[in-house]
């Protein structure tokens, strides 16, 4: 790896819970994978990679918080959605 | 009538009279049913200063209009009296089978006043009413009670009934029905064996009459296909249960962990529905007719020091019995849950009193010969040792069996326990979910997720997402969803399928459908303005209630570690409940005073004020 990888790529956390988990890599443990994606990256872009959408349907968090579909990412975040349904 | 049968069945315990009563059409449709009927009925009944376990508390059954109907999730009722945990109201819920059942008998409403001599159960087989001996049934569990019921009486008959926590008056203790289902919170089950009412048996086929059964059929079969290509397309909630939402609840940092020390668990992962699913789950098991079909039917198998077959463990146990008590194995934690189901416990509370007194133990609070041995968080053997101790209020277990308030005062550190209305909070750390924290402070019940839930907009994006952390919006909010309870709590549908199927997808959860329901059914001519103003007459009542039994605005608030110490880490990491910010306008937008009590023009405006007075 050159430093100018480091320079384009960000490294973040996908987590996709409840029936989305099956979106995962197979053999994935747990509920999160670690991927690269190009700085620049926002979050909407994450959510459409899985072939999810950033939509009422959805609920999707960046670090665990609500969050707009553009927000740009950075090293280290952590991109969470699971589908709108209730309830405990 | 239609949808409602219009007869109540009154039961004086005290003198062993049974009696009938019919329901007045004018006040069956002011107060819709169910959780609405049970409160006019208690409220004029009895005094609502009088000791819940005395005598003089009543105890309502109630089923709604739409239980018993085609309606999909037709198949709840409520319990309603006094509760002996808060001295405030009761108002659980449960679904399973029994509540059809009860509704075919050709009864809305059991109402059991005074108390027997001694143990008794009722059969309700239509008209066919007893009153009969349950000497022989005390001191079984739940399962076991449930089995000798359907053996001497009618093998399709359906059982309620009290385990050994409600007869020792264990504060938390539930009346389970089909064995595995609870009317959990708030200690209804010790009313009941405060009443030496060990079970109520029901049976008949006195289906509810339908205003328009053809059109009835037509929407509720649309409904049902709805739900359907839901689930096919993929249903968590059939898939996992709601095991699924410890990683969601987690995700936002308010998953309870440790007593509320922390709103983050290490061992989330070990504690969830895909673990469940891979290793417990035999299959889904449905309430009556539900579409959806959230319930577990799980088994650990012999080998395991935890095995067991029951039901469960849904969410709500899993953070109570689990995460809040420091523990991530899964076995050990539906084990758990089986021995609540049998001795017939509230997985919440008694998970949540069992957390406050480990870290009283920790914290060198609880001395240890008190409890005999070592109770650190994490251990998965003293839960449920401890947990058959407070059903036979036996050695520390007696204590416990008060709740964790009565725990940490008798121990001089009432700050540890999280409670509202001295009642244990549910699965989510209000710090991280502002409206939460509204609700807690303000339902009748005490900390209850079950009356207004809003959670649902703050946690699961329905019907909409909104940020969980800001407190702007959410007094209005938890008004409309509080009404939205109370109109599924009082018709008798599940707030599962009734919040995303006979509401308007957006956050005014106009009940646009739910009053077409209504309206099929009982032709009693509905609008949604008028259901809505049904739930806030309903809504009010039970709030006069309240301050009949001396309740005040200052009893609106929680614990300390809510209002003053900030959540540790996580999304919500700094953040306390900022009550003070909602409560006046809540208040304001109740039609309440400064103190929080409904004024005379708002009771005049719901009809209430000849009842009140």
């Amino acid at each position: 790896m050159s430093v100018f990888d480091n320079f384009f790529v960000i490294k973040i956390s996908v987590k996709l819970l409840a029936t989305y988990r099956k979106k995962l890599p197979e053999g994935t443990k747990g509920c999160t994978c670690q991927i690269e994606v190009p700085t620049h990256s926002v979050v909407r872009h994450i959510v459409e990679q899985y072939d999810l959408a950033f939509d009422e349907t959805n609920v999707v968090l960046l670090n665990g918080r609500v969050t707009d579909p553009e927000q740009k990412l950075k090293n280290d975040d952590v991109v969470c959605v699971f589908p709108a349904l209730a309830g405990g | 009538m239609n949808g409602w049968h219009g007869k109540i069945l009154k039961i004086n315990l005290t003198d062993q009279i049974v009696e009938q009563e019919e329901v007045n059409p004018g006040i069956a449709k002011d107060y819709l049913g169910g959780r609405g009927w049970a409160i006019k009925y208690l409220y004029e009944g009895m005094d609502p200063s009088a000791d819940p376990l005395s005598p003089e508390n009543i105890l309502i059954f109630a089923t709604g209009p739409l239980t018993g109907t085609p309606a999909p999730t037709g198949n709840r009722y409520m319990v309603v009296a006094k509760s002996p945990l808060t001295g405030a109201l009761s108002n659980s819920n449960s679904g399973g089978e029994f509540p059809t059942w009860m509704k075919r008998t050709g009864f809305d409403l059991f109402i059991f006043t005074g108390k027997s001599s001694k143990p008794v159960y009722l059969w309700v087989n239509e008209d066919q009413v007893e009153i009969r001996s349950a000497e022989h049934l005390w001191g079984q569990d739940v399962h076991q009670t449930t089995d000798i019921l359907l053996a001497e009486t009618d093998p399709n008959a359906k059982v309620a009934c009290i385990g050994p926590a409600g007869e020792n008056l264990v504060l938390m203790a539930a009346i389970m029905n089909d064995k595995h289902r609870a009317a959990a919170r708030s200690g209804v089950g010790a009313v009941m064996g405060s009443k030496n009412l060990k079970a109520v048996v029901v049976h008949g086929r006195k289906n509810p009459l339908m205003y328009d059964a053809d059109a009835m059929q037509k929407l509720s079969i649309e409904i049902a296909k709805e739900v359907g290509v839901a689930v096919k397309a993929g249903s968590a909630l059939r898939e996992y249960g709601t095991a699924y939402v410890p990683q969601v609840t987690n995700e936002l940092g308010i998953l309870p962990t440790r007593n509320f020390q922390s709103g983050q668990f290490e061992g989330v992962d070990t504690i969830d529905g895909l673990t469940l699913k891979e290793k417990y789950l035999i299959r889904p098991k449905p309430c009556y007719r539900c579409p959806i079909a959230c319930g577990r039917l799980t088994e650990v198998a012999e080998g395991s020091r935890y095995d067991g077959k029951g039901e469960g463990p849904e969410y709500e146990s899993i953070s109570s019995l689990g995460s809040a008590c420091g523990i991530d194995n899964l076995a050990a934690i539906t084990k758990a849950n089986y021995v609540c189901n049998e001795l017939g416990l509230d997985t919440i509370t008694a998970g949540m009193t069992v957390a406050a007194a480990m870290e009283m133990y920790e914290r060198s609070y609880i001395p240890e010969d008190d409890i005999g041995k070592p109770l650190r968080f994490g251990d998965a053997d003293m839960l449920i040792e401890l947990l058959e101790k407070i059903a036979y209020r036996d050695g520390f277990g007696d204590i416990l069996a008060e709740g964790s308030y009565r725990l940490a005062e008798k121990y001089g550190h009432p700050e540890i326990a999280v409670t509202a209305r001295k009642m244990e909070f549910p699965g989510y750390d209000p710090r991280g979910s502002q409206g939460m924290g509204l609700l807690y402070a303000t339902a009748s019940v005490g900390a209850s997720h079950m009356a207004g839930d809003t959670a649902y907009v703050e946690v699961f994006g329905v019907p909409e997402k909104i940020d969980p952390l800001v407190t702007e919006g959410k007094p209005a909010l938890l008004k409309r969803f509080g009404n939205a309870f109370v109109n599924i709590d009082a018709t008798g549908l599940c707030v599962f399928l009734a919040l995303r199927y006979v509401f308007d997808a957006d956050i005014n959860l106009w009940p646009t459908r739910l009053t077409k329901l209504m309206n099929l059914t009982t032709g009693a001519n509905y609008t949604p303005e008028s259901m809505l103003q049904a739930a806030d007459r309903v809504f009010n009542l039970e709030r006069m209630f309240l301050i009949r039994a001396g309740f005040t605005g200052k009893d609106d608030t929680l614990p300390p570690r809510m209002l003053h110490e900030p959540l540790p880490s996580g999304p919500a990491k700094g953040y306390v409940v900022k009550l003070d910010e909602m409560l006046p306008e809540f208040y304001q937008l109740q039609g309440w005073d400064k103190n929080g009590i409904p004024t005379p023009e708002k009771l005049a405006e719901l009809g209430l004020s000849e009842i009140v007075n």
